[in-house]
């Protein structure tokens, strides 16, 4: 059980707003997961990719439906000098903290909701001669009821590893990714259990979406503890390949992910292996024997 | 309530009409083939409801449920 005071010691810097600053031993922590996440990445001879904190609005339609709950927009004032006039000397900030906004300019931006969007975006209209492998890293937003430090974050970092090809090699690529995972976990003694899961769906009751990940296994989580989920392997089959236009082998390409999230991490290895920095396991030994497999 | 046959007989239409030219048989494995695709579900959902008689939870769905029309027919060809 990782105790606020502990965590706070080791270099957490927690915003009860859903945010966390990470210092000292935490924040070496974080970086040395980022790097094991990479090498593993580096098993497919990943591409590495690193893309804005913000997706255009008009590239997320389906996730804005799916997720308005959650979504996080980039907005700023209309700059016309009035407008900005009026709001500098206007109160800026009321009494309970928000911000006494005058008229907005359009919002066309949304901060990040999974690092992997910004990959089939950047893909565009490819014509893939072979599989891709992207692996990236982001900071990604989820607006949610209730934040816990580590556990549920507004904002966190994401790494993902990324395949696009044909169903095949997609499939093939899950099949490898939980495997390399299930390694990784077991040489730094860290228990965690695949489960099959469902994303939190706006009216999921009829969300197609939904349906599907009730039905298909399409999105398994790997949880610690029970029930916090370190990480995901999701296949989108042609959604995205279809979405922005991305072909293999003369038909949509399929997308699969695998995906990290941080934070949880540094929660679960805290939690496995104690606050004290000797104790913790040698990340980058272990993503490295699971790279060489 | 309609018969097994009907049902299947409706269930074979609603493949039929969304799977374009592919060939399909009961035990087709309908979403993991692509042959029917998440779009699909909530209309199939409310079919199978009007045909069976009785609402479908859908927080009782479970994987391979609707893997086919036998599969269909096996969990919700009766209402439970």
């Amino acid at each position: 059980m990782n105790g606020p005071a502990d965590l706070a010691r080791i270099g957490l810097r927690w915003d009860p707003c859903g945010q966390a600053g990470l210092t000292g031993p935490l924040l070496a922590l974080a970086n040395d997961c980022d790097r094991a996440f990479r090498c593993i990445a580096s098993r497919w001879r990943s591409q590495e990719e690193a893309y804005a904190m913000t997706l255009p609005a008009s590239s997320l339609a389906g996730h804005l439906r799916s997720f308005p709950h959650q979504v996080t927009f980039a907005t700023a004032l209309d700059s016309a000098e009035a407008n900005l006039a009026e709001f500098a000397d206007g109160p800026v900030v009321d009494k309970s903290g928000a911000v006494a906004l005058t008229r907005t300019a359009p919002v066309t931006a949304v901060l990040t909701p999974a690092a992997c969007y910004h990959v089939y975006h950047g893909h565009q209209g490819e014509q893939l001669p072979a599989a891709g492998y992207v692996t990236t890293r982001n900071t990604c937003f989820r607006r949610e009821s209730d934040y816990d430090p580590l556990r549920r974050q507004w904002s966190f970092a994401m790494r993902e590893i990324v395949c696009l090809g044909t169903a095949e090699e997609t499939a093939s690529f899950l099949v490898e990714a939980r495997a390399a995972v299930d390694h990784f976990a077991l040489l730094i003694d860290l228990p965690m259990d695949w489960t099959p899961a469902t994303d939190p769906f706006f009216r999921p009751e009829r969300h197609p979406g939904h349906l599907l990940q009730r039905i298909q296994p399409v999105k398994h989580e790997a949880t610690y503890g029970g029930s916090l989920a370190l990480g995901s392997a999701n296949l989108h089959h042609d959604h995205f390949g279809t979405a922005f236009a991305i072909t293999r082998d003369g038909v949509p390409a399929s997308t699969a992910c695998l995906a990290f999230g941080l934070e949880r991490w540094l929660y679960a290895l805290v939690d496995r292996h104690g606050p004290e920095p000797d104790g913790w396991p040698d990340l980058l030994a272990a993503a490295g024997q699971v790279a060489a497999r | 309530m309609r018969s097994e046959t009907e049902i299947r007989e409706q269930l074979r239409t609603f493949v039929r009409r969304h799977a374009g030219d592919v060939a399909i048989t009961d035990d087709t494995a309908l979403f993991t083939l692509r042959v029917l695709r998440s779009v699909h579900l909530p209309e199939l959902i409310i079919l199978l409801e009007r045909l069976r008689g009785a609402p479908i939870d859908v927080e009782q769905l479970r994987m391979g449920d609707f893997d086919g029309i036998d599969a269909m027919m096996a969990r919700f060809g009766v209402p439970s």
